[in-house]
């Protein structure tokens, strides 16, 4: 088990340092440099400016000089922002961004799992098509429609939340919502179709048979196995949530990672994008192994196996 | 023996031989079930509507998604008309324009400014004729407290206070945007924009992901471990990201950077699906035979193993459709969708939010648009995935 842990990490690293060189070479790809403007900058200036930044080493040398820095947890100065590094932005931006993202994750956990188990459970009743309803409701609207919605009923014409910003507890409620409203209903739609299918299963109705509580069979013999599938779809989702800030943030206008990188996005500033990316892909790749590494706990038939192929 | 030992059947017995049931082909048994399912039904409905006022809505307008009007800017779809005189009608805009309308809500010409009294917030216009002043001072300024918010004098006549009536924009059914468009036609316009790049990027992902996940599948061994170590590796990262970047590296903003850009990754979903179709088919009899009788690789794949696994590939390309939708109008969200004037679903909505307060139904109707679209796609795509299921075909 620990030879199959150990090689999924080392792929994990590997993907990450793939990653990093896709993105590297495709940024360094598109023609113009990041101080192209449409007034031709001085021939000196830009001379500056590209020994300023490395830029005027040769390729592989600058590569290598990022790769250092990414090992090292440089991600290098912003272009746009004169003296910020891609750092500082991440360390301003990330906790604004981790405290919405943290609280729609556990919301996912504590609404999404319970209310789809609860539905499951009530096949074909009144809280399970309610339940269902609003999931389906939930997966079809966009997270910025649900969010200006929210916007313009809560902020604009009842006025009982701040528009933008995270100054006080209540101006949680709607990104935290607009962020999970997706997820949150697939979740909710993913445990109910998974339980339904664990509780037709044999070993369930014999442990109905051998008399064991209600609870008991549905708690420790059903669980288990229906949230296999959820735990799988979460690892991700839980990054997911993170590029899903991009418009939360822009909407509400939280301070955010996301916001930075949509800025960097429209000003070209290359390091920020790459800086975001990498962190972002990371953190995704790092999620998908903890699934895996999940996976053996839960599920001791791909304990020893590795991941089925 | 001779013939006697024959009798005729009886009615009763000559029924019994007859097939209970007529026989169906997969899709005609396919279309029975889907057509029982209700809510698939409405999501095809809703599907056919869509693409149907895509296609030929724009054929019933005569002005065109780029044709602005300045002086017709911001003008929501609802009007709150004031009567001036007889035949005299008024609207006024958020941003202190007065419109002359006719009674029934179309909008004729805007009103000059002809003098604008800031410190007393009183505005006078001119229609070349007619002068209307407008003293919006109430509520804003100290000692002047009333239960209405502006009135309006017809060439110096007594102060109106109230409103005529509420009425439908009939010039602009869902209203104008910031500079004086459309917008119905803009979100029929959008709906083209937005649906050829979801269709679009389906077709693209369709292609590759069947190609790819099937002969991946159908080779086996190292082939199949490396192709599918190559999707792996794309799965581990953030789509939505490599979309964005690819849209960061093209720079050019047109329809077929973003078709490329999400046909280009998101087509490992397809690639995933179709080889584990493939590989459970390939092992049956009917492709022994196909082997035996000496049909080649590409006309295995093509003709017997492809054909076999097209139920799950529609019900995955009806899913990819709204997830297309969905991630671009995310992608123009963020400010690298379609460039003007041209303009998705998402750019719309985009280019919405910040007057969000002031014009909510210009955020409104492409949200509108897309919502629609969504759970038409999905409540299709459910309905298919159980109607396209042979596990689950009885009765």
């Amino acid at each position: 088990m620990k030879r199959y842990f150990f090689k999924r990490f080392l792929n994990s690293l590997l993907t990450i340092l793939l990653i990093a060189t896709v993105t590297f070479f495709m940024m360094r790809a598109i023609p113009g440099g990041p101080f192209t403007r449409e007034k031709p900058v001085p021939e000196e200036i830009m001379k500056a400016l590209n020994a300023k930044y490395n830029l005027d080493a040769p390729l592989i040398v600058q590569y290598f000089d990022y790769m250092k820095g990414l090992v090292t947890f440089n991600l290098g100065p912003s272009f746009s922002r004169v003296g910020v590094s891609v750092n500082d932005l991440i360390i301003q931006g990330f906790p604004q961004t981790a405290k919405v993202g943290f609280l729609a994750v556990l919301l996912i956990i504590i609404l999404g799992v319970p209310t789809g188990i609860i539905s499951a459970l009530r096949q074909n009743r009144p809280i399970d098509y309610t339940v269902m309803f609003m999931a389906t409701l939930g997966v079809a609207i966009p997270r910025f429609v649900l969010a200006t919605l929210y916007v313009y009923i809560f902020a604009g014409i009842l006025g009982w939340v701040p528009t933008f910003g995270l100054k006080t507890p209540i101006a949680y409620i709607g990104p935290v919502i607009a962020l999970c409203g997706y997820s949150l209903s697939f979740t909710a739609r993913l445990t109910r179709s998974s339980m339904l299918e664990v509780l037709r299963q044999d070993y369930i109705r014999t442990a109905r048979a051998n008399g064991l509580r209600s609870l008991s069979v549905i708690g420790k013999h059903a669980m288990k196995n229906a949230l296999i599938p959820v735990v799988t779809y979460l690892g991700p989702t839980i990054a997911a949530i993170m590029t899903g800030s991009f418009i939360i943030e822009r909407i509400f206008a939280i301070p955010g990672i996301g916001r930075y990188f949509v800025e960097g996005v429209a000003n070209r500033d290359y390091t920020v994008i790459m800086g975001v990316t990498v962190l972002y892909a990371s953190f995704y790749v790092f999620m998908v192994f903890i699934v895996d590494v999940l996976y053996a706990f839960i599920d001791p038939r791909i304990r020893f196996e590795g991941r089925s192929r | 023996m001779s013939g006697y030992d024959f009798t005729f059947a009886s009615s009763s017995e000559r029924t019994e031989q007859e097939i209970a049931r007529k026989s169906l082909t997969y899709w005609q048994d396919a279309w029975r079930r889907l057509k029982k399912n209700k809510l698939a039904m409405l999501g095809l409905g809703g599907v056919i509507f869509i693409l149907l006022s895509a296609i030929f809505g724009p054929l019933f307008f005569s002005q065109s998604y780029s044709d602005q009007n300045l002086d017709f800017a911001n003008i929501p779809p609802k009007l709150d008309i004031y009567r001036l005189s007889e035949d005299y009608f008024l609207i006024l805009t958020r941003d202190y324009k007065l419109i002359e309308v006719t009674e029934n809500g179309e909008l004729l010409s805007r009103l000059k400014q002809i003098n604008k009294d800031a410190l007393n917030k009183v505005y006078t216009y001119s229609d070349g004729s007619n002068t209307v002043t407008l003293d919006f001072s109430y509520n804003l300024l100290p000692g002047k407290t009333a239960d209405y918010d502006y009135t309006l004098s017809f060439n110096g006549s007594e102060e109106i206070s109230q409103k005529h009536k509420r009425t439908r924009n009939k010039t602009y059914p869902f209203g104008t945007d910031v500079v004086g468009r459309s917008l119905l036609i803009r979100v029929i316009y959008g709906a083209r924009i937005s649906l050829t790049i979801a269709f679009m990027a389906a077709l693209v992902n369709l292609f590759i992901g069947v190609i790819w996940g099937s002969i991946a599948a159908y080779e086996g061994g190292r082939t199949d471990n490396l192709m599918m170590r190559f999707v792996d590796l794309l799965n581990s990262i953030p789509l939505v990201i490599y979309v964005i970047l690819i849209m960061v590296l093209v720079g050019n903003r047109g329809l077929w950077t973003l078709t490329l850009a999400l046909g280009s990754v998101y087509w490992v979903v397809m690639a995933r699906l179709v080889r584990g179709q493939v590989l459970s088919l390939k092992e049956q009899e009917f492709v022994l035979a196909a082997i035996a009788l000496g049909v080649s690789r590409r006309k295995i794949i093509a003709r017997h193993l492809i054909p076999n696994a097209i139920g799950p590939i529609i019900v995955t390309l009806t899913m990819l459709i709204p997830q297309a939708v969905f991630t671009e109008a995310f992608i123009a969200f963020i400010g690298l969708g379609a460039s003007a004037p041209m303009a998705s679903w998402g750019t719309l909505a985009s280019d919405a939010l910040s007057g969000l307060l002031s014009y909510p139904y210009q955020m409104f109707y492409p949200s509108i648009a897309i919502a629609v679209t969504m759970l038409s796609f999905n409540f299709l795509g459910d309905g298919l995935r159980d109607a396209l299921d042979p596990r689950l075909r009885k009765g």
